[in-house]
C-alpha cells in the first residue's frame, strides 16, 4: 500500500537524519576548527542555523499548501501542511533555544533583541496560532480552514516583520553564508554547516513523512467510528 | 446492504407534473465522511407547500441549508423550473427566502431598520413603501420604530417572515418556524403562513408540528437519516392516523 | 455600484447599533483613560521623561484597547443568529469584510484620538509640528491593525477561546505597526522634518495594503461553511 511506503521511507529518513546528526555533532565536537573570534561557543552555529532554515522551509510548505488546500479542499493538504508545521514548529523551537544559549556565552546577556531570533519568536507564535485555531474550534472543517488562513497571513507578514526587525539596530552577526560575495568560511566549516543542513533536511522529511500518514490514519479512523 | 421495508412505505416520489418548479435530485451532504442528508429527491410544483417532518439529526435542517445555499452539497443537484442551479450561487440567494428558528435580526435596530438593512443588501429600492406594507402583511405596522429586543419571540417570528419575503422569492424555506411559540402566537403564524400559498411561491417546511405542518402540506415528507423515506401528496393523507404512521416510519429505522 | 452600497450598508448599520448602545466607545474610551493612569504610576518620572516613552504607550494602548473593542465586532452579529441572516443575502462577502472593518475604523479611529488627547494632557506632549503627517502616519497603522483584527475577529467569534485567541493571532503580525508607527510618532513628536519619516509612511502603508487585502481575500474562507 502506497502510505506503508511512504511511513517506510519516512522511517528510514528519520533514521538516517538521526545518523547524519550524530555525525555532524561528531564533525561539531572533533573536527571542525575553533572560530577566530567567536570561540568554543560559536560551535552551535552548526545546531542553531540549519534549524533556522528549516523552520523557515517549512513554514513555507505550510504557506504553499494552505494556498491550495483554500482552492482545492483537499484533504491531504490539510494533512501535509500539518505535518509540515508540527517539524517546523520543532526546529523553530529548537532555534530559539539556541539563540539565548549562545548570546549568553558570547555576549553576556540570555536575550539579544537580534532580528533574526525575533523572528524565529514570533514565528513560534504563529505557529502556535496556527494548532490552536484547529482545535478551539468546533467544527473540524471550520478548523481546517482557519488554519489554512493563518498560515497564508503568517506567510506574508514574515517579510514585512523581517525587513521591520532589521530596519531596527542589531548585534546578530552578520551573514557569513548567505551574502553576494559568496561564503567567507573557512572549507571545513562550510561543509560542517551543510553537513548539518543536509542532516537537518533528511530528519525533517522523514518526520514529515511519519506525521503525514500518522494524520491520514488518525482521519480515517476518525471517519470510520462515525460511520458506526 | 438491503433493509426490509414494509410495502407502504415508498421512498420514490410519484409526482405528476412534467416539469415541476422545485426539484432535489440525489442530494447528500457528508460531514467528515458521515452523511448527513443521504440521497434526498423530491418534486413540487409551483405554488405548492411540502412538509417534512422527522426526528432530531435526521438532517432536516442540513436538507434546508443545502436548498439555502449556505451548504454546498458533496453530491447531487438542485433545480429550478427544470434548470439546475447553483445553490452557492448569489443569484439562487436572490430567489430564496429563508425563515429560521433564529431570527437572523438585529436586537438594538428597529423593526424597520431591520427590513430596510436586508432591503439594502438586496439592492431593493422602493423601500420607503415596500417596507410598511410588508408590515401591514404581518401586523406589525404599529411597532415599525420599537426596536427588536423590545419584540415577544412571536412577534420576532412575523418580522423575520416579513424579511424573508422582502425581496418577493420564488421558495420560501421554514426551519421549524413554530418552534418557543405560544398557542396564540402559532395561529397568528399559521394564518400568515397560508397567505403564502398564493400559487405564486414554492414553500419548504420544516416542523415537528405534526398538525400545523398537515394543515398547510400539499406534500408530505418524513426524513429519516438523511432521507426521504415516505413522500406522498396530501391527499392520499389520513390526518387522524398520520401520528401512528409518522411513528412507524420513524422506529422502523431505529 | 452595488458593491459599494454593500460596503455602506453594513458600515452604516454597525455604526448604527454602536451609536445607539455606545458599548464599545464607552468600554474602549474608558480602559484608554485609565492606563493612561496606570502607565502614569508604573515609570519613574525622576528617572524617564514620559515624553520620550508616550509615543511607545500611546500607541501600545491602542493596541490593547482595540483588542478590547474590536474584537466583539462579530458578537453583536451572533446574539439572533444575525449574521447567518446576512451571509444568506446576495452579497460579495468581502463587500461584507470591509464593511465591518471600516466601521471598527470608525470607531476605533474616535477612541485613537481620545487617547492622544488623553495622554497629550497626562503627560504634557506637543503634537504642534506636522499634525497632518501625524495623522497619516496614525490612520495608516490603524488601517493596518483594523483590517488584520477584524479578520481574526470572525475566527475568535466562531472558536471556543473567543478573544483571548485574539492576540496569539495578531500582535506577531502587529510587530511591523509598532516599529514604524512609534518610530515615526516619535520624530514628529520631537519637531524633526518629515522627510525623515518618510520610509516609515511608505512601510506603513505597505502594511494597511496588505493587510486589507489578505482580509478580503481571506475572510469568505473564514465565513463559509
Amino acid at each position: 500500500m502506497a502510505r506503508n511506503r511512504l511511513r517506510h521511507t519516512g522511517v528510514a529518513l528519520a533514521v538516517l537524519g538521526v545518523l547524519g546528526t550524530i555525525l555532524v555533532e561528531w564533525m561539531v565536537f572533533f573536527w571542525v576548527p575553533t572560530e577566530r573570534t567567536m570561540g568554543i561557543a560559536q560551535r552551535i552555529f552548526y545546531v542553531h542555523v540549519p534549524s533556522a532554515w528549516i523552520a523557515f522551509l517549512a513554514f513555507g510548505i505550510v504557506a504553499l499548501c494552505s494556498a491550495v488546500y483554500l482552492w482545492l479542499k483537499d484533504d491531504r493538504l490539510d494533512m501535509a501542511a500539518l505535518a509540515a508545521a508540527e517539524g517546523g514548529i520543532a526546529f523553530c523551537t529548537i532555534m530559539i533555544l539556541t539563540g539565548p544559549l549562545w548570546a549568553r556565552v558570547s555576549w553576556g546577556t540570555w536575550w539579544q533583541w537580534e532580528p533574526r531570533l525575533v523572528l524565529t519568536l514570533l514565528m513560534w507564535f504563529i505557529y502556535l496560532g496556527y494548532f490552536m485555531v484547529r482545535r478551539v474550534t468546533e467544527n473540524p472543517e471550520q478548523g481546517k480552514r482557519f488554519a489554512a488562513v493563518v498560515g497564508l497571513i503568517g506567510v506574508l507578514d514574515i517579510p514585512l516583520i523581517h525587513v521591520s526587525v532589521l530596519w531596527t539596530r542589531s548585534l546578530h552577526p552578520q551573514p557569513v553564508v548567505v551574502k553576494p560575495e559568496g561564503p567567507t568560511l573557512d572549507p571545513e566549516m562550510l561543509i560542517t554547516l551543510m553537513a548539518g543542513l543536509a542532516a537537518a533536511l533528511v530528519l525533517f522529511t522523514g518526520l514529515f513523512l511519519i506525521r503525514y500518514t500518522v494524520e491520514c490514519l488518525h482521519r480515517e479512523v476518525a471517519q470510520r467510528r462515525l460511520g458506526v | 446492504m438491503s433493509d426490509p421495508r414494509p410495502l407502504a412505505v415508498r421512498e420514490t416520489d410519484p409526482s405528476g407534473s412534467p416539469t415541476p418548479t422545485l426539484e432535489a435530485r440525489g442530494l447528500v451532504r457528508e460531514f467528515a465522511g458521515f452523511p448527513a442528508v443521504d440521497g434526498v429527491d423530491f418534486r413540487l410544483d409551483a405554488g405548492s407547500l411540502l412538509a417534512v417532518f422527522g426526528p432530531n439529526g435526521a438532517g432536516k435542517t442540513t436538507l434546508l441549508r443545502i436548498l439555502a445555499g449556505i451548504l454546498r452539497p458533496t453530491r447531487g443537484q438542485v433545480l429550478l423550473d427544470g434548470n439546475a442551479v447553483d445553490v452557492g450561487d448569489r443569484q439562487w440567494r436572490r430567489r430564496i427566502g429563508v425563515v429560521s428558528h433564529q431570527g437572523f435580526l438585529y436586537g438594538r435596530l428597529t423593526v424597520a431598520e431591520n427590513l430596510e438593512f436586508y432591503g439594502r443588501l438586496f439592492g431593493l429600492s422602493d423601500l420607503a413603501q415596500r417596507v410598511p406594507e410588508r408590515l401591514a402583511a404581518v401586523a406589525l405596522e404599529d411597532r415599525a420604530r420599537s426596536e427588536v429586543r423590545t419584540l415577544s419571540r412571536g412577534m420576532r417570528q412575523r418580522l423575520a417572515l416579513a424579511r424573508a419575503l422582502l425581496h418577493d422569492p420564488e421558495v420560501v424555506l421554514l426551519d421549524e418556524p413554530y418552534t418557543g411559540l405560544d398557542a396564540q402566537a402559532a395561529s397568528v403564524l399559521r394564518e400568515v403562513l397560508s397567505a403564502l400559498k398564493d400559487g405564486r411561491r414554492t414553500v419548504v417546511l420544516v416542523t415537528h408540528n405534526l398538525r400545523q405542518g398537515l394543515e398547510l402540506a400539499d406534500r408530505v415528507a418524513i426524513q429519516v437519516g438523511g432521507r426521504f423515506r415516505w413522500i406522498e401528496d396530501r391527499e392520499c393523507v389520513e390526518a387522524s392516523t398520520f401520528e401512528a404512521l409518522y411513528r412507524d416510519v420513524v422506529e422502523e429505522r431505529a | 455600484m452595488d458593491y459599494l452600497r454593500v460596503v455602506w450598508t453594513v458600515a452604516g448599520k454597525d455604526l448604527l447599533i454602536e451609536f445607539r448602545t455606545r458599548e464599545r466607545v464607552v468600554a474602549m474610551g474608558s480602559f484608554v483613560v485609565l492606563v493612561g493612569v496606570l502607565f502614569n504610576y508604573s515609570i519613574d518620572t525622576a528617572i524617564v521623561r514620559p515624553q520620550e516613552i508616550a509615543p511607545g504607550m500611546i500607541w501600545m494602548t491602542i493596541i490593547l484597547g482595540g483588542l478590547l473593542g474590536v474584537g466583539r465586532t462579530f458578537h453583536l452579529e451572533e446574539e439572533d443568529g444575525a449574521f447567518s441572516g446576512v451571509l444568506q443575502a446576495p452579497i460579495p462577502l468581502d463587500a461584507l469584510y470591509l464593511g465591518k472593518m471600516i466601521a471598527n475604523l470608525v470607531i476605533l479611529g474616535v477612541v485613537t484620538v481620545l487617547t492622544f488627547v488623553v495622554f497629550g494632557l497626562f503627560f504634557d506632549l506637543q503634537f504642534g509640528s506636522h499634525p497632518f503627517v501625524l495623522g497619516t502616519v496614525v490612520v495608516l497603522g490603524l488601517v493596518g491593525f483594523v483590517g488584520l483584527l477584524t479578520l481574526f475577529s470572525a475566527m475568535s467569534a466562531r472558536s471556543t477561546m473567543g478573544e483571548s485567541l485574539l492576540p496569539i493571532l495578531v500582535f506577531p503580525l502587529l510587530v511591523p505597526m509598532v516599529i514604524f508607527g512609534v518610530s515615526a510618532t516619535n520624530r514628529l513628536l520631537a519637531g524633526r522634518p518629515v522627510s525623515e519619516v518618510a520610509g516609515n509612511v511608505r512601510m506603513l502603508g505597505a502594511f494597511a495594503i496588505l493587510s486589507v487585502a489578505a482580509g478580503a481575500i481571506l475572510f469568505r474562507h473564514v465565513v463559509e461553511e
